[in-house]
């Protein structure tokens, strides 16, 4: 009897859960086509990038003098760069890279901006000026000089550094945002009705406006990591991101400052900057289509 | 009844907003009481600082321009004014909860029912998790909602308005408050449900024997619930007096304009009484003699001069107008309130 009553339970419960505005959101996100080719296309790629020191052809960090700039071949498909390393294992390796920066910074990121966020808007008031003001303060950071900067003193920590400094500055969008969501999401009745039971504020936000603001960060969140891999890209590319042994995409495409590998060899920048285009491109499309999914408007 | 009887005590309350550096009081002097297990029904049209009142007592003023600039609340003997928000929350939702209008709006639209439900009592008790569950499912029976084990799994916008409106009650009186405030429950739902509500509210309130202050401008929902109704006026009480004094025996001519602006089955009327003009708005608010005076068919000059007070004709009934004696200041000196 009570078994009986445990399995209908849990029937009920599951059905119930079909309703929820997650499951909706789902099952639009599920018919979005373009955006399921993406999701399909980021999970390779940073399957694939992950799995690199098993499936790399070769040891990104073996110089090979006599084998430099090699056109692709039996043994090193997309050839060789400048030092003689495999573009394969490199791609491979600096994909992690890339990704770790792209997700660590993206986490960290949403992390600070939606605490900042909302607090900010739930108070409002003096602390939500003194929270904007220093959010101001921090936007106005010359962001790429700062960065050179701090990336250069901290050069030996490696990536982490990196990390570091750009999600130290690059939190600021993503707390306007969630400041402007709350503070709209704060006026409905059910905030009132949730301070009118007993709730404390710490607890309403947790609670009752987060779960409501949480689509907004989450679309913010997918477009905030196409944001940092990019940042990763163009400082490296500059030279002053990743350490240059570090293999990195932004590192490979380094090489292609100078003319004659631009005019000449592009086996060695192509393969990266088509990693770097088309993952931010599947990355954008993710974070749109989660975006039509959570609007109830759209019926896709 | 006597004095220790009183549940709620309100004294000269005075709530404000700030608007552009000046301070304008949406209620001004503002006083009545509710005893234990009584239903007091607080009247007047929109904008007559009925809610603001109500959100007073709860502190659920907006805080960025809303305050209670003077007076007292009494809640128990207690004061309420100046305790801070912890204090204020271990009496929310456990010694007063309220009802709001918009039951579509009042439930949180991403959360199930039963999650929402369960913090009443995870704020309020120490009970165990699974037993704050069944609690709330006991709850949902207790309000008429049979499918409770079904419904806490659900979300808002899968009940109907009446059934969300019923999930609220069911909060509200998850820890037995001794005072329960219900701000125009029933507005928002179609006539039918309507009455099914004010039912509920009735029988919930002799279950658990608690006062219940309704806020309503719907005099049908006064005759039903009553005991005694308290008019509101551009901020004032107007009159007070129990249920049937207020029907029969209405006093101030802003009641008397209430009451006939009911349409009456067994009268054949071409057009509806109505009272002409609007509730003063806030920034237009006389600064003396009465407030009701423009829209008055009984106003007389003095009634621009003397500001009325509230005084009482006969026992337990007052009246704020100065047709009553009881309600011309005492002295030269009183004429300013």
């Amino acid at each position: 009897m009570t078994a009986n009553n445990n399995q209908n339970a849990e029937a009920l419960k599951k059905s119930a859960k079909k309703q929820s505005p997650w499951a909706i959101a789902r099952r639009k996100l599920l018919r979005n086509k373009l955006a399921m080719i993406s999701i399909s296309f980021l999970v390779l790629v940073t399957i694939l990038s992950f799995l690199a020191p098993y499936i790399a052809p070769f040891d990104p960090f073996r110089v090979d003098i006599t084998n430099r700039n090699a056109m692709p071949s039996g043994t090193h498909w997309l050839g060789t760069d400048n030092s003689g390393r495999d573009i394969v294992s490199l791609l491979l390796y600096g994909g992690r890279t890339s990704l770790t920066i792209g997700f660590v910074s993206m986490m960290a990121v949403v992390l600070i901006g939606t605490t900042v966020g909302s607090i900010a808007g739930f108070y409002g008031g003096w602390v939500d000026a003194v929270l904007m003001r220093f959010t101001d303060f921090v936007m106005n950071f010359p962001f790429l000089v700062f960065v050179i900067v701090l990336a250069s003193i901290f050069r030996d920590a490696g990536i982490w550094a990196l990390i570091i400094v750009i999600s130290l500055l690059g939190w600021t969008g993503a707390a306007r945002v969630v400041r402007s969501k709350t503070m709209s999401e704060k006026e409905n009745e059910y905030v009132m009705a949730a301070i009118s039971i007993g709730g404390t504020p710490f607890k309403i936000i947790r609670k009752h406006l987060l779960p409501n603001v949480m689509t907004t960060i989450i679309v913010q969140a997918t477009l905030l990591l196409a944001v940092m891999i990019v940042a990763e890209t163009a400082l490296s590319f500059l030279g002053f991101g990743v350490p240059s042994g570090t293999p990195s995409w932004g590192n490979m495409l380094q090489e292609a400052r100078q003319p004659h590998v631009i005019r000449s060899m592009w086996w060695i920048w192509i393969p990266p900057a088509f990693a770097i285009t088309f993952t931010i491109l599947s990355i954008n499309f993710i974070g749109e289509g989660i975006k039509d999914a959570f609007n109830p408007k759209s019926v896709r | 009844m006597s004095n220790n009887e009183k549940l709620l005590e309100i004294k000269n309350l005075h709530t404000g907003f700030d608007i552009e550096g000046k301070t304008y009081h949406a209620v001004k002097d503002v006083s009545f009481d509710v005893k234990s297990k009584e239903v007091v029904c607080v009247v007047g049209e929109s904008g007559c600082g009925k809610s603001v009142m109500s959100l007073s007592i709860m502190d659920l003023l907006p805080k960025h321009n809303g305050k209670i600039d003077k007076g007292q609340i009494l809640f128990q003997g207690k004061d309420l004014v100046p305790l801070n928000t912890k204090e204020m929350n271990s009496i929310r939702g456990k010694d007063i909860s309220m009802i709001f209008q918009e039951p579509m709006t009042a439930l949180n639209p991403v959360l199930t029912i039963g999650f929402q439900m369960d913090e009443v009592l995870i704020n309020h008790t120490k009970l165990k998790i699974e037993d704050i569950r069944k609690k709330s499912i006991s709850l949902l029976k207790q309000v008429g909602i049979s499918r409770g084990e079904q419904i806490v799994h659900e979300y808002p916008h899968q009940l109907s308005g009446g059934m969300r409106q019923r999930v609220v009650i069911a909060m509200a009186i998850a820890c037995q408050p001794k005072l329960l405030i219900a701000d125009e429950p029933t507005t928002a739902l179609d006539v039918t449900v309507q009455a099914q509500i004010l039912e509920l509210i009735q029988n919930i309130q002799e279950e658990v024997g608690m006062a219940v202050l309704m806020i309503t401008h719907d005099l049908g929902v006064v005759a039903e619930m009553a005991d005694r109704v308290v008019v509101m006026y551009a901020g004032q009480v107007v009159e007070e007096s129990d249920v049937d004094r207020i029907f029969y025996n209405p006093q101030h001519p802003y009641t008397k304009a209430l009451l006939n602006s009911i349409p009456r089955l067994e009268e054949e009327q071409e057009e509806l009484n109505t009272i002409k003009g609007i509730v003063p708005s806030l920034k237009n608010m006389p600064l003396e003699g009465c407030r009701f005076v423009d829209r008055c068919p009984e106003a007389m000059p003095e009634c621009k001069k003397i500001t009325p007070r509230l005084g009482e004709t006969e026992e337990g009934h007052s009246v704020r107008c100065i047709l009553y004696d009881a309600s011309r200041p005492k002295s030269e000196g009183e004429v300013r309130l």
